[in-house]
């Protein structure tokens, strides 16, 4: 194989690999389908022009996601749309729910994207994208204990939520 | 067992997948513990089933095609400027906008010097030369189709997004140099508007379905591309 044929290998490689949690990713924290596409070309054309530079492999997931979250920070310098309507956003459902529980997944996610940004990128990061507390460290360059906080506040906001809308069934039992 | 209550509930909330042994011994010790655990396992249930979802299919395939592709060679030019500060002088031909929704842009020209800016330049440089049914396949998924003679000269396609949703993005190579094409499928405009900004000119165009701007630094070719895109992205009959 030669030297841009495995760099073709590489990059499929990593695309396949990483596509669907960028992709969801971006759709969490943009709030908007065709922007979230953008995103993640965007990422994927600048992580295929600096491809040579990523030498550790295991890095890629993260080393995306830093491009990901800079194209978005860059992006909006200027404009910040407003969020789209989740259920219009997330149309695709991987299981399918019972209308309790529907209802319960709808109103979690609008907790989700009302969080502050300091708390809903960290809930993001580990339940999205499966990373560990100090992966998550790293990448906002914060400390680990400052993330375990913010993971902490988030799920008691989102609780709290449920609680406060009148969720009825297993997670209201919850609390 | 070393871990008290409150750390373990702590520890629950903030990384409840936590492989510490500690934690791992905890969750499993019984009474309270148990209990929190359990509970702790439902709402991780939820918050997956909120947070986690199919992207579209052929998402990833897709923007994977569009992205590895080498960027053509520019023979050391680049075709436009980049960052100029100069201000927006728009040349509003026709009075009033059709613009009635309001997703973060005034107006279709601020979009249109927005999109420019934020990304233009670069998605120039790396137009080559394309295949005609990627082309049609994008264009499919708005439910419009593209002439032969425009597909033929298409030299980069991307998704982008719009004042209303899903666009597309295209570089156009055409024989007076490239041009750049943005497909808003349901966006009105005001056809033949014109605009200027930095160092480009663009002409907003009304199509059967939607609108297009063309951007390039030449006004008569934004002038002479206007019919031909007009003619040339039309509605796939039998598709709304």
């Amino acid at each position: 194989m030669n030297t841009e044929a495995r760099r073709h290998a590489k990059f499929n490689g990593l695309a396949e690999a990483y596509g669907a949690d960028l992709y969801r990713y971006a759709m969490w924290i943009c709030g908007n389908d065709a922007l979230a596409k953008d995103l993640v070309q965007e990422t994927y054309l600048r992580a295929w022009k600096a491809l040579d530079k990523l030498n550790d492999i295991k890095a890629a997931k993260s080393w995306m996601i830093t491009i990901l979250r800079r194209e978005f920070a860059r992006t909006f310098e200027r404009k910040v749309p407003k969020f789209a309507d989740v259920d219009e956003v997330i149309v695709r459902e991987e299981r399918e729910l019972e209308p309790e529980d529907r209802t319960e997944v709808r109103l979690l996610r609008k907790g989700i994207l009302k969080l502050p940004p300091k708390y809903r990128e960290p809930l993001l990061m580990q339940v999205v994208l499966g990373f560990s507390c100090e992966e998550i460290a790293a990448e906002l360059e914060i400390s680990k204990s400052a993330v375990m906080t913010q993971l902490f506040r988030a799920r008691e906001q989102l609780k709290a939520r449920l609680q406060k809308d009148g969720v009825t069934g297993n997670v209201h039992e919850l609390f | 067992m070393s871990m008290n209550f409150s750390e373990f509930k702590r520890l629950l909330g903030a990384e409840p997948l936590s492989r510490d042994p500690e934690f791992l011994d905890a969750r499993r010790s019984g009474g309270e513990f148990e209990a929190a655990a359990a509970e702790a396992d439902i709402f991780e249930d939820r918050l997956q089933q909120s947070l986690l979802f199919s992207p579209p299919v052929g998402l990833v395939a897709d923007l994977k095609a569009l992205s590895a592709k080498p960027a053509k060679s520019r023979q050391g030019q680049r075709w436009w400027p980049a960052a100029l500060a100069a201000s927006v002088l728009l040349a509003v031909g026709a009075a009033g906008l059709n613009w009635n929704l309001n997703r973060g842009w005034d107006s279709v020209p601020e979009y249109v010097v927005d999109h420019y800016r934020h990304d233009g330049d670069r998605v120039l440089n790396l137009s080559r030369p394309n295949d005609p049914g990627e082309v049609q396949a994008l264009l499919t998924e708005l439910n419009v189709q593209a002439a032969p003679a425009l597909a033929g000269i298409v030299g980069l396609i991307k998704n982008c997004p719009t004042p209303d949703g899903r666009g597309l993005h295209m570089i156009l190579n055409t024989e007076n140099g490239p041009a750049t094409v943005i497909y808003m499928p349901d966006t009105v405009v005001n056809d033949q508007e014109t605009l200027a900004f930095d160092d480009v000119q663009v002409v907003l165009v009304r199509l059967q379905r939607g609108s297009a701007a063309i951007i390039a630094p030449d006004r008569q070719l934004v002038t002479r591309l206007h019919d031909m895109i007009q003619e040339s992205i039309v509605p796939i009959p039998g598709k709304s």
